[in-house]
Parts: C-alpha cells; sequence; structure tokens
C-alpha cells in the first residue's frame, strides 16, 4: 500500500517550509511563504477609514485582491479571495475596529501544488506583521487521496493531478496555554481541531474524508510549532 | 477546462436567405403563421408577485415572449447624484442567453433600456419620492417577438404592484407593416419581414399616449389607420391588466 | 431564554416587525430555543421544493426549480464545436450562473454580484468531480467535431441555498436534455437534420439522443450556529449566522464536495457527521421530487 512519491518523501512529510517577514518596505505588514516550491506573497494594508457599500459599518471589513501569476483574474481568482476573506474575517477580531477596511493582496510567485493553503498561511503571516489583532493563527493544509484510499500530504502539482480528489483544510493553531485541560476543550475535543475552512474536489467515501481530517490535524501541529518559531522576534544575543 | 474557449457554432439551419416569404408582394388575403387574424393579438397572461425579493414584480407571457420584470424602491439614490425634489427612475432591459434561437443574441437590444424609462417616465408621478430612485429590471427569458410592448406593459403591472403612484396603468402593442397589410403583435418570424412597425404607449382611461415610435415609410392615412388599431388594442389590455391585479377573487365577487 | 433587559422597557413596547430588524439575532436565538424558526420549520427540515422541466421551449434542455422562494431557471443550448488535439474524443461543458438584477435588491446592473462567479466555479467543479456526465458521449465525430454543452443558470429570486437550488435545476436539465439528431452537410458543417432528411443524408448520432447520467450529485447548506445545525438557511438567516457548511453527496453516498468557506464557528467532527446525515436526508428527498417530474414529462 506503500506509494512512491517523485520526490521521495513518506506519505505524512510535509515540504520544506520557508516564511519570511517585512518583504515589502511600503506595506503596513507582508510575508512570503514557500512550501517547495510553491511561493505566495501576502501584503497587508490597514485598517483604513470607511467600509465598502453592503458592508456591516459596526464591524471592520475584509478585502481580499488575489493577482495569479499570469493572465487575467477570473471565476477562479474569485472564488479564492471570497474564500480568504471569509477564512481571515473568522479569525480576525471584528469589533475592535468598527468601520475600517483591511486590504490583503495576494500575489503567486509560483505555482506548485497546494496554492489555496499557502496563501492562507502567507495571509496570516502578514497579518500578524501588520500587529492586526487576530483571535488565533490559522494553518492550512492539503491532503491528497488516491485511489487506493491512501492519503499523502501536501502534493506538488503532479501529484494533485493524478490523484483522485483533494481537500484543503484550515485549522486553528494549536494553543499553548496555562490554563487546566478541560477549559478548553469543546464536546470533548480541543479547541484546535475544528475546521475553520474546507475545500473538497473529486468524489470520495465519507469515511476516507474523515480520514484526511484526522492526518490533516495532525500535521497541522506541526505547522503550528514551525509558525510560532518564525513569528517569535529575534532577540539580540546579549 | 482548456484556457482558451473553442469557437462553437450553432448547429441549427439558417433560414433566412433562401427560404420563400410567407406571403408575396401582392398577395392581401393570407394567414399568419400562427392562424391569427390581422387584428387580432396574441393571448396575454401576467402574474403579480412573481419575485419574492422585489418589492413589486410582475410575470407577462403573450405567446412565446416571457418577460419578468421587477421594481425595487423607491430606494436610496446614488451618493454621486445631486438633490432633486423629483423622483428619479433607473431602468434595465437585458435578455437571457437562451432568449434568443441563437445563443447570445440579445446583446443587439441596448437600446430598450433608454426606450423604456421614456415610457414610464409619463405616467409615474415622481413628486411622490423626491430624493429617492424606483428601479425597474426586465429580464427577457423568451423571445418570440414583440418583445418592448410586453416588456412595457408588464412593468407598469410590477410598479402597480409595488405601490408606486402613476397616472393610469400604461400599455403597449406594437404593429408590423408587411406589403400591404397591418398585422397587430407581431411573433418573431413576421418581424422580421416588416417593411415598418409601430410601437405604441399609451394610458388607456385617459386617452393619452406616452410613447409613439414608428420605423419606414408610414403614409398619413396609413399612420391613422395603424394608431387606432394600436388604440383599441391597448384598451382591451388595459382591462385584461386590471382584472389581475384586482386578484382572482374579484370575478367571485360580482 | 431569558433577555437581557437592559433595554427592557424598549423591548416590551416593540412590534415584532421591528423587533426583527433591530436585534435579528436575539429575534433567532429566542427561537432556536424551542428548536424551531421564525417560519415554523423545525431545525432539520428543508424548505418546499419543486421542479418542472422543460420551461423554456427553444432551449434543448431546461427545468424551473424552487426551493421555497428562490427560483431557479437553467438551459442548456448545444453547440458544435471541434474537439481539442489532447481529447478528440470528447465534448465539452461550459456553466455559468448569473445572477440578474430582478432577483435582488442588492445586484446592480453594470456591477455583477459578488456570488455569481464563486457559485459559479462551485457549479462546474461539483459537476465535473462528481462524473456525472461522460465527456465521450459528447463526441460527434472523432477529431473533427464534438458538442459544446452551454448550460446557463439564471437567478430569478435569490433568497439564500443558491448553491442548492443551481445544482438541483442543473441535475434537472440535464436529466431533460434531448440531443438533436444532427447529420454533415456539403460544406463539412453540422447542421440539425429536418424531418423529412431531404438529400437523404445519414443522421451522425441517431440513437443517442439523451445523456446517461450516473452518480447524480445532490446538495444542502446548513447554518452552524453555536451547537445548532439550521438546513437550508433562507437569506435573512444567511446575513445573520454567517457559517455555512454545504455538503453535496452522490447518489450512491459518496462525498463529492464539502464547502465550508470559514466562518466565526469552528465545525467538529460530530457537526460534520451531523450535517452528512441530513445531507442523506434530503438526497432521498431530492431524488424522488425528481424522479417524479421526468416521469411526468415521459407521459406527454
Amino acid at each position: 500500500m506503500e506509494i512512491d512519491r517523485l520526490d521521495g518523501r513518506t506519505p505524512n512529510q510535509l515540504r520544506p517550509l520557508a516564511c519570511t517577514h517585512n518583504v515589502l518596505n511600503r506595506a503596513h505588514g507582508s510575508a512570503s511563504w514557500c512550501q517547495g516550491d510553491t511561493k505566495v506573497l501576502a501584503a497587508v494594508y490597514g485598517p483604513k477609514a470607511g467600509t465598502k457599500k453592503n458592508e456591516n459599518p459596526e464591524k471592520a471589513c475584509i478585502e481580499v485582491i488575489w493577482k495569479p501569476k499570469t493572465g487575467q483574474s477570473g471565476k477562479t481568482e474569485r472564488e479564492y479571495e471570497m474564500i480568504l476573506k471569509r477564512t481571515l474575517q473568522s479569525i480576525c477580531i471584528l469589533t475592535l475596529n468598527p468601520n475600517t477596511t483591511t486590504s490583503v493582496i495576494i500575489q503567486v510567485v509560483n505555482d506548485d501544488g497546494a496554492l489555496l493553503p499557502c496563501a492562507i498561511n502567507a495571509a496570516c503571516a502578514a497579518l500578524v506583521d501588520a500587529g492586526i489583532p487576530l483571535k488565533h493563527l490559522a494553518v492550512a493544509i492539503c491532503c491528497c487521496l488516491a485511489e487506493s484510499g491512501y492519503v499523502i500530504l501536501d502534493p506538488s502539482k503532479l501529484e494533485e493531478q493524478k490523484m483522485k480528489a483533494f481537500v484543503y483544510l484550515v485549522f486553528p493553531n494549536s494553543v499553548l496555554s496555562n490554563l487546566p485541560e478541560g477549559q478548553l476543550t469543546v464536546q470533548g475535543e480541543p479547541m484546535e481541531h475544528g475546521i475553520i475552512t474546507s475545500v473538497t474536489q473529486g468524489a470520495m467515501p465519507v469515511d476516507d474524508y474523515l480520514h484526511c481530517l484526522e492526518r490533516g490535524r495532525a500535521a497541522t501541529a506541526k505547522m503550528s510549532a514551525f509558525l510560532r518559531k518564525s513569528l517569535q522576534p529575534k532577540l539580540p544575543i546579549d | 477546462m482548456a484556457g482558451a474557449t473553442p469557437t462553437t457554432y450553432s448547429p441549427s439551419p439558417t433560414t433566412r436567405k433562401t427560404k420563400s416569404l410567407i406571403f408575396r408582394n401582392d398577395d392581401v388575403d393570407w394567414v399568419r403563421t400562427d392562424g391569427r387574424d390581422f387584428h387580432q393579438c396574441r393571448p396575454a397572461f401576467f402574474k403579480i408577485g412573481a419575485v419574492n425579493a422585489a418589492a413589486g414584480s410582475a410575470y407577462a407571457e403573450f405567446g412565446n415572449t416571457k418577460v419578468i420584470v421587477s421594481v425595487f424602491g423607491p430606494r436610496e439614490s446614488k451618493k454621486a447624484m445631486l438633490y432633486s425634489d423629483i423622483g428619479r427612475l433607473n431602468c434595465n432591459v437585458s435578455y437571457t442567453t437562451f432568449a434568443t434561437p441563437v445563443r447570445g443574441q440579445g446583446s443587439d437590444h441596448k437600446e430598450f433600456s433608454s426606450m423604456l424609462h421614456k415610457a414610464l417616465e409619463g405616467a409615474i408621478i415622481l413628486e411622490t419620492f423626491p430624493k429617492t430612485t424606483v428601479d425597474v429590471f426586465a429580464l427577457v427569458l423568451e423571445s418570440g417577438g414583440s418583445d418592448l410592448p410586453v416588456v412595457i406593459s408588464c412593468a407598469s403591472l410590477a410598479l402597480a404592484d409595488a405601490g408606486i403612484m402613476m397616472y393610469d396603468l400604461v400599455a403597449s402593442v406594437s404593429v408590423s407593416c408587411l406589403g400591404k397589410n397591418l398585422v397587430i403583435d407581431p411573433v418573431l418570424e413576421e418581424e422580421s419581414y416588416q417593411d415598418g412597425s409601430l410601437m405604441l404607449t399609451c394610458m388607456p382611461s385617459r386617452y393619452e399616449v406616452t410613447q409613439l415610435t414608428i420605423t419606414g415609410e408610414w403614409s398619413t392615412p396609413k399612420l391613422n389607420e395603424g394608431m387606432q388599431i394600436c388604440l383599441d388594442a391597448c384598451a382591451k389590455l388595459a382591462t385584461i391588466m386590471r382584472e389581475c391585479l384586482k386578484g382572482p377573487d374579484s370575478a367571485l365577487e360580482e | 431564554m431569558g433577555l437581557p433587559d437592559s433595554s427592557g422597557g424598549l423591548l416590551s413596547e416593540l412590534d415584532v416587525d421591528a423587533f426583527r430588524r433591530l436585534f435579528p439575532l436575539r429575534f433567532y436565538e429566542s427561537h432556536l430555543a424551542k428548536s424551531t424558526r421564525p417560519d415554523g420549520r423545525p431545525l432539520d427540515k428543508a424548505r418546499d421544493t419543486s421542479s418542472a422541466l422543460g420551461a423554456v421551449a427553444s432551449a434543448d434542455g431546461s427545468a424551473l426549480v424552487k426551493i421555497g422562494s428562490t427560483t431557479m431557471l437553467a438551459a442548456i443550448k448545444m453547440e458544435v464545436m471541434t474537439p481539442s488535439q489532447e481529447s478528440p474524443d470528447e465534448g465539452c461543458i461550459a456553466i455559468e450562473f448569473h445572477m440578474p438584477p430582478i432577483c435582488s435588491p442588492i445586484v446592480r446592473p453594470g456591477r455583477p454580484a459578488e456570488a455569481a462567479p464563486v457559485v459559479s466555479k462551485q457549479l462546474s467543479d461539483t459537476i465535473l468531480s462528481s462524473g456525472m456526465i461522460n465527456l465521450k458521449e459528447l463526441s460527434l465525430i472523432s477529431g473533427k467535431a464534438a458538442w459544446m454543452v452551454y448550460l446557463d443558470i439564471y437567478c430569478l429570486d435569490a433568497d439564500g441555498a443558491l448553491f442548492d437550488a443551481a445544482l438541483l435545476s442543473a441535475v434537472a436539465a440535464f436529466s431533460h436534455l434531448q440531443i438533436p439528431v444532427v447529420s454533415m452537410n456539403d460544406e463539412g458543417k453540422v447542421v440539425v437534420m429536418s424531418e423529412e432528411n431531404e438529400g437523404g443524408k445519414e443522421p451522425v448520432n441517431k440513437e443517442k439522443r439523451k445523456l446517461t447520467l450516473c452518480s447524480i450529485p445532490f446538495s444542502l447548506t446548513c447554518i452552524l450556529y453555536k451547537n445548532y445545525i439550521l438546513a437550508d438557511p433562507t437569506a435573512e438567516e444567511e446575513s445573520i449566522m454567517e457559517t455555512l457548511v454545504t455538503v453535496v453527496l452522490d447518489s450512491s453516498g459518496q462525498l463529492v464536495s464539502l464547502y465550508k468557506p470559514g466562518g466565526s464557528v469552528l465545525a467538529y467532527t460530530s457537526a460534520i457527521q451531523d450535517c452528512v446525515a441530513l445531507t442523506r436526508q434530503r438526497v432521498r428527498e431530492l431524488q424522488t421530487i425528481l424522479d417524479e417530474a421526468t416521469a411526468g414529462m415521459e407521459v406527454d
């Protein structure tokens, strides 16, 4: 049942992650996130005054602009913008700065599979860099399902196209807290097991989807640790 | 899916160029394709309250021509518009891609929006809603000929359903000149052969005309004849519209 | 559920409609506490659904679907194209979802609704993922001509659960679709054959007049709010409680899509399993409705 992946990774192994902060001078916050060859640049401007016409002025508003690597923006880009906007709205504390707009601009530098999760991770890191108040971070992962029901994580573009189905999952990052164990569980599950966003493509049995969820959760624990480490400010060595 | 959309063509046979005419030039006595009299309109079906999300709406079906009109308002004008002590009317007519026999030909009728505006603005009492705008949006689901008159009649029903104050209901009918005959309420095929057309929009109870559109060459007696035919038809259409507004129980009350 | 009474005096004077507009969340919470909704439905019941096939006479296949007040009109027009080099035996499907200005006060002419391209792409992805249509059935002459299916769905009235209604209308339109009989004419173009069969041309596709549909997808949108799961939301519910989950199952029980675009409420495994169970129930209901509509057409 073992599947040989083209780059020799094990099914549960993620591609090398790299995150850089403050790459753009003019933006209020910016970050670039790489997962293997997929690279996305995110910039955050805001909060700026005023909300758009149909939005609720009692809350802050988030606007997302997605720029593809080549070609014009089409329906795919509009869909990604909507998913990203709703994901970020659920992690930001919207009541703190009412009647303002925060713009998040995503620029795809290279697409080698798992583009949407990479963009979500980049956007999160950029929001932290800009100092926007957040409830928690969002960690995104892509799981692929092979014909035999085998789950592999973080596929490259070739693997994504060959597989029967894939799932993009976004979880809140794991919580380090001083509170006792019981306080942070909801319905018997720890808070970081809840899904913020899920987008699937391709048909799969329901049990396989639940299987993907478990694998995804395990992987996001590792990504949370990486994110936490990279966001810590570098202290000068005395 | 492939990046560039491939060019496609419709497999339906193109008929216009070589098909024989439905009548010859000197014929005075010929039968229309659906068997109607020259001065007989298609049976009309109206229904109000078709769209829940709108303040007022109406659906009209005249043979194969099916139209839905929604009215929103009076609502806030755009911030760019200056203050005005009378209301504003904003009209838009659009076609679905499957309304015409060949896909995508609906964009040939961009002038319908402004013609609808001119037909309705004479009938609406704009002073009753200052500073605000009433939006009238029409969608032609299927085009079977004589589209704009059906849109106008349907729009005035939708305005009545929305409670916008008007001087009278607006009814509209068009007449086509085919050879020596004047034919009322033409279908799509008859419209393609017409030598001239006359579209009349009037307020029947007040016997006033809000819009008259003529194309082609019309001599004065023919013009008078055409207008008289239209006015009679509009009066009958207005009674049908009123019956529809009163509701299905009105027949029982009498 | 006791209402906080900081504005207690005001609350007792408001009538129901004003209270619903001013404090929508509290209005809904007081209903949810009794496991019901303002329109009287229990939490897990969808609105009345009806479908009518063949609504548009000039299209090759069409359907009109109503879920509560949400109304969708889907129509299919077939055109001929040359297939691409990589897949000379396959036709193509182009799905477009339109929200004309009549459907909702939010949409303006000239400025397309935000929801339209998103639902459009979601529909294309779902129909392709489910494998309902076999593209090889759309081929006419291998390498030279194949069918291009244009499916246009118009929203005539927008009242929540747009994706569900659109998917149902697309599926109904495909099941009503009759492929016209065509033949090659002298110029090498494909033309619809007239009944008299002038010139004795051979029809290219005499047998194939209807598409075979396997594993038809059906969907249900649910709202997650605190511990409640509300099935088939109206537009008002969608705007107040923003977390939506759309589950698409096909007739064999496979999960075609689980779509949850963000939202402040996190979905735990138990919530997901409840949503999937609700959807399974809904699939059976929708399957009966679709079968009745198809049977009604065949009797004619």
